[in-house]
């Protein structure tokens, strides 16, 4: 495992150092940034970089730790690829610990329609989680490849009339996906999240500066559920988490944590938590990152 | 725990390789305050940015409520404070003003923003 994250590190370097053109982590609709959240993928084809995401549930039977990191590269204007996997670690009570990569899993994504007066943005991709790629050590392993088409959405409540004004700086992302299987036998899914966000730094940026220090000016409450519904096996009920917490922004990164509430006995047995740790790269490496990879820059 | 020792030890392998320079510029605060009104018609509009735009590429326009710009297009950089620019305006009679802002920093990057202020009537 010690090699495994050496050898992660390694890459992670070797791809910011020998990348020809800049990352931007920054995804702007007119006033609005939406910023990167745990669990729903905002509607960006920016480039991005999350290491590590760091979910724990000491309550739950396996005491399951979750590392995930990902990585986002806009290629063309609008268009980016993104790779990104997992490293499992189980420790079920009275049973062996489990360590393994979970599949590795790729996405496109492109910013389809933008009404940056409205704050709004859609965009249509899918995800690629492949096939045999993870660690057959995890019950969760599987054989077969899934996709995921999606649409990502982004709005922000900039129309709120001036006696409403205070409500302004809330913001809401969405994504709706629907697992198709390799495997004809699976059970396909539709995959639902979203974030609501009262943003703060909006707040004082753009509706008033009501004097909030540091570093309250620069943190964002927000609510995201994440919720699978089975399909083609209707006795199967949604499971998923709804998951209270709170942004924290910073000039190069941006740190996250979040209580995860199960929706229902089927999808957890206690309240767990995540924290996430996400790099504003193209702060960190300007010259190098924030540009598509071809034909040039569009922002 | 090594799980924790890796986590640390890729932390600091990316800060390490990170040059931590700034590429946009935010509104740190602005003069007249963001949503602000005030009694009297300020001289010039200031906002501090998060880090030094570039003043040929960036800009402050000022409009009142029809949507007419103004200010007097003289957009200063402060010569003790690359932070802070700046623009005149002549007597702002009463009424709602729109601020926009954009901001280009020395590698490119662009950000821009809208806030409003107003100027009270003046007490009878």
């Amino acid at each position: 495992m010690q090699k495994l994250f050496q050898r992660a590190a390694l890459a992670c370097a070797l791809v910011i150092l020998i990348a020809p053109a800049p990352i931007r982590a920054h995804g702007f609709e007119g006033d609005r940034f939406f910023p990167p959240t745990p669990l729903t993928d905002d509607p960006f084809a920016v480039d991005e970089l999350s290491l590590p995401e760091i979910q724990y549930n000491p309550a739950s039977a396996n005491r399951e730790l979750d590392v995930t990191g990902s990585f986002t590269k806009e290629i063309f204007p609008k268009f980016a690829l993104s790779i990104q996997d997992t490293y499992v670690n189980l420790n079920p009570k009275g049973g062996p610990a489990q360590d393994g990569w979970s599949p590795l899993t790729l996405n496109a994504k492109y910013q389809l329609w933008e009404i940056p007066g409205h704050e709004f943005i859609l965009a249509l991709g899918s995800d690629f989680t492949l096939g045999g790629t993870g660690s057959k050590a995890l019950p969760s392993y599987q054989y077969y490849t899934t996709y995921t088409p999606s649409l990502y959405l982004g709005k922000g409540f900039n129309e709120f009339p001036d006696n409403l004004k205070y409500l302004r700086p809330f913001a809401f992302t969405a994504v709706i996906g629907y697992d198709l299987y390799s495997n004809a036998a699976a059970s396909n899914a539709l995959e639902w999240s979203g974030s609501l966000q009262y943003q703060l730094d909006y707040l004082q940026q753009h509706v008033e500066d009501i004097g909030l220090p540091k570093p309250f000016r620069d943190m964002i409450p927000l609510v995201e559920f994440q919720m699978t519904t089975p399909t083609n096996r209707s006795a199967q009920p949604t499971t998923g988490t709804i998951n209270p917490g709170v942004l924290w922004e910073g000039q190069y990164c941006q740190l996250s944590l979040e209580a995860s509430i199960p929706l229902n006995s089927r999808s957890g047995p206690a309240v767990g938590g995540l924290f996430q740790i996400q790099f504003f790269i193209d702060d960190l490496f300007p010259k190098v990152f924030g540009h598509p990879l071809f034909l040039g820059d569009n922002k | 725990m090594n799980l924790t020792k890796n986590l640390f030890a890729t932390f600091a392998l990316f800060l390490t390789c990170a040059s931590l320079a700034q590429a946009h510029a935010f509104l740190e605060h602005a003069d007249p305050k963001v949503g602000s009104s005030v009694t009297a018609s300020p001289a010039t509009v200031k906002i501090w940015f998060t880090m030094a735009p570039v003043k040929a590429t960036s800009n402050i326009r000022v409009f009142d409520a029809h949507g007419t710009e103004v200010d007097r297009q003289d957009l200063t950089v402060d010569p003790h404070n690359d932070l802070l620019l700046s623009v005149t305006v002549p007597k702002l009679p009463p009424g709602a003003y729109k601020v926009s802002w954009n901001a280009v920093c020395i590698y490119g990057h662009h950000t821009s923003g809208t806030y409003t202020f107003s100027v009270q009537p003046p007490p009878p």
